[in-house]
């Protein structure tokens, strides 16, 4: 690759989902910074250049809604991909994100989600 | 008008002629007075008549007297002279001392006694005088100066009893006005008292008549009253939705509304006389036996009375009605007991909603469970599917025995899970014995990461060893909810604490009690309003508004009753102590109530 890998924040507060999704997304080419809730995970998107964020909806202290709202708000053309367990998330959360897919569809899935995601981005 | 007015028009009625007439006779009265007194003065115009008369007589006698002894100078012929002299005396004496002699009449009667005297001394006694002495008197001059004397008094004798004569007449004239006058008063005066007395009684009748037409418009009124408010009453009875009977205090049926004849089968004339409980035959719904009877039960507690829940009514056809009732006292004047209102409705359908509504409520349950449930597996499935992907997409040895190893701890996870599912089915007919612990604990596990999520933190103080008879899935249900209710109640950063206290069969004081366990969920959220309280074990009384059904408390609430347990809720919105506590206390061999909600 040409050009320096892409830098992905993953946010989750499943320990062992968040530290395999690091070794998938590595494999996969990213370089991924992970964090196991929402204050952290802010504190290095805006301390770090991250290009896009994998994020958790269901997650104590504050839920992925928040913390996309709270990224929305420092660094808004960053894409986030909000993954939840649960289905039928409230429309304001949705209308916040870039992309929405549930766990459990697979990592084929979610590659390509991001992949998409980072597209544009690439051709710039 | 009260009774007193009357009676006081009553005694002016009767006294007031009474006066009137009383005064009519004092008038007449005087009048007559005044008539007597008249009759009295014509009287002595008559005795003065008569006493001239005398008079004249006594004088004629004299005169004659004398007269014969002239003409025969015999001594017995002058006897009559001198019996009429001595006589004239008297009676002269007499005439001056009548009653009544005005000065025109004593001139008249001084005038007369002096020409008789003048007559006596210069006629009579000189001729008696002379022929007592031999001599003769039949001198012609003297003779006619006598007779002249004797003319003068003779015209005054007749001046006088004219004059008397004229009074007479004119007093007889006055006591003629005067009776006429009297009559013509009389006339009068009766007919004014007549009018008065008329007039006064009309007006008295009047203020009695008005008094009495209010009276009867009064009466009127009321009775169009009473009439109206009985109309109404008997038209609310007719057109209430209840089934009302009437009974007297000793149960015997006196009148049913339509509902209670359509709910009964029995007919209004059937019913009547007969005792309530052949009318209004109800048993236990599960127990089947008779059900106290109502009139019984209110005389006995001398109050309303709710006639027991799940109470079926018999009807005449012996089909059957699940009905709600109520009985309560008809009060006499004296407080006492005068009969027994019977109001019950038919429940049957109310009956089916309430069974619909609890199973809507386990379905809502069930739901929220199973998307809980699906979020826990979710997560370590999207685990074990990156895994599986990874290792499929070439790793080394090392990895995939780190991956398998990652992929067993999630799978653990799963079947942990899928246990305390199962747990949640496993339902049976008879109550069996449960570990509180066991249970509280396997709902705490499936809803710890609705915990994490809501940043609530759980306390728990859970002894081992307490077990109680009850239907699992429906405890699970109930502590499910005010587990739920307690996390959502104390929000971000609060703290829920779920606490096993077991009772045993003596108290501390060594008194008998229930043997069981009280748990009791407590959160340090806001609390509830005290004006809410009352409504929390109400059907779709909720304050989570579209995701609340309302039923949660209300199932719970029935799940617990059934199992002989109670549940009691405790709340404080105090700034120092804000919190709510509900605890459920549950019997060790409890008696289950069937339909015990």
């Amino acid at each position: 690759m040409a050009q320096e890998p892409h830098l992905v924040l993953c946010v989750d507060d499943e320990l062992i989902g968040l530290k395999v999704r690091k070794i998938l997304l590595e494999r996969a080419g990213y370089r991924v910074l992970t964090a196991p809730d929402g204050s952290s995970g802010l504190e290095l998107f805006s301390n770090e250049p991250v290009e896009a964020v994998v994020l958790d909806y269901s997650m104590p202290g504050m839920n992925g809604g928040e913390v996309a709202s709270k990224m929305r708000q420092t660094k808004p053309h960053i894409p986030i991909l909000l993954l939840s367990a649960y289905i039928g998330l409230p429309s304001e959360v949705l209308s916040m994100v870039d992309m929405y897919m549930t766990k459990g569809e697979g990592p084929p899935v979610l590659l390509q989600k991001l992949g998409s995601l980072l597209q544009p981005l690439s051709n710039a | 008008m009260n009774l007193n007015q009357f009676n006081r028009i009553l005694r002016q009625v009767f006294l007031l002629p009474v006066i009137a007439l009383l005064l009519l006779a004092v008038a007449l009265f005087l009048q007559i007075q005044d008539a007597n007194s008249t009759v009295q003065l014509i009287q002595e115009s008559d005795a003065r008549i008569a006493q001239v008369s005398r008079i004249e007589k006594l004088i004629l006698n004299e005169e004659s007297g004398l007269r014969g002894y002239e003409n025969t100078s015999d001594g017995r012929f002058l006897q009559p002279y001198l019996d009429a002299s001595q006589g004239l005396q008297k009676e002269f004496d007499k005439m001056e001392t009548l009653p009544g002699l005005d000065a025109v009449e004593k001139h008249y009667i001084d005038d007369l006694i002096e020409k008789h005297q003048l007559w006596l001394d210069a006629f009579a006694l000189p001729v008696i005088a002379t022929i007592q002495a031999g001599g003769q008197a039949r001198d012609v001059d003297l003779n006619l100066r006598g007779k002249s004397m004797m003319d003068d008094i003779r015209q005054d004798i007749a001046d006088t009893t004219h004059n008397a004569e004229q009074r007479r007449i004119a007093r007889i004239q006055l006591w003629h006005r005067q009776v006429r006058h009297m009559e013509w008063l009389l006339l009068l005066l009766a007919l004014c008292v007549g009018i008065f007395i008329g007039l006064f009684t009309r007006n008295r009748m009047h203020a009695v008549s008005s008094a009495y037409k209010t009276s009867l418009d009064v009466l009127g009124r009321r009775a169009e009253e009473i009439f109206q408010s009985e109309q109404q009453l008997r038209t609310t009875l007719a057109s209430i939705g209840d089934g009302v009977i009437t009974c007297d205090a000793q149960g015997i049926v006196q009148m049913m509304n339509p509902v209670a004849v359509d709910l009964t089968g029995w007919s209004q004339a059937e019913a009547l006389g007969q005792p309530l409980e052949t009318v209004f035959h109800i048993v236990n719904e599960s127990t089947r036996h008779p059900v106290e009877n109502p009139v019984s039960k209110v005389k006995r507690m001398n109050r309303i009375v709710g006639v027991g829940n799940h109470t079926i009514l018999i009807r005449k056809d012996k089909t059957e009605l699940h009905i709600a009732d109520s009985g309560a006292p008809i009060r006499d004047r004296t407080d006492g007991i005068a009969g027994v209102v019977m109001v019950f409705r038919d429940i049957t359908l109310e009956r089916k909603t309430q069974d619909a509504l609890l199973a809507n409520e386990k379905l809502a349950v069930a739901g929220r469970l199973a998307a809980t449930i699906a979020h826990e597996i979710h997560n370590p499935l999207d685990s074990v599917s990156n895994l599986l992907y990874l290792m499929r997409n070439g790793a080394t040895k090392e990895e995939s025995v780190q991956f398998m190893d990652m992929a067993e701890q999630e799978l653990a996870r799963v079947t942990q899970i899928s246990r305390a599912m199962l747990g949640l089915y496993r339902e049976s007919k008879a109550p069996v014995l449960v570990d509180l612990k066991e249970m509280l604990q396997e709902i705490l596990l499936l809803m710890e990461r609705r915990f994490t999520d809501e940043g609530v933190t759980v306390r728990v103080d859970l002894p081992s060893g307490i077990s109680v008879d009850a239907f699992p899935a429906e405890l699970r249900q109930v502590f499910s909810n005010l587990i739920a209710n307690a996390a959502e109640a104390a929000g971000h950063g609060g703290e829920v604490r779920v606490s096993i206290a077991p009772q045993p069969g003596f108290s501390s004081n060594g008194h008998k009690q229930e043997a069981g366990a009280t748990v009791t969920i407590e959160d340090n959220g806001m609390g509830i309003p005290e004006e809410v309280q009352p409504h929390l074990f109400q059907p779709f009384f909720t304050t989570k508004g579209e995701r609340g059904t309302g039923l949660g408390l209300w199932v719970s609430r029935g799940i617990v009753t059934k199992h002989g347990g109670t549940i009691e809720l405790a709340s404080d919105t105090s700034e120092a102590a804000h919190g709510t506590a509900v605890s459920v206390f549950l019997a060790t061999k409890p008696t289950i109530n069937a339909g015990g909600d």
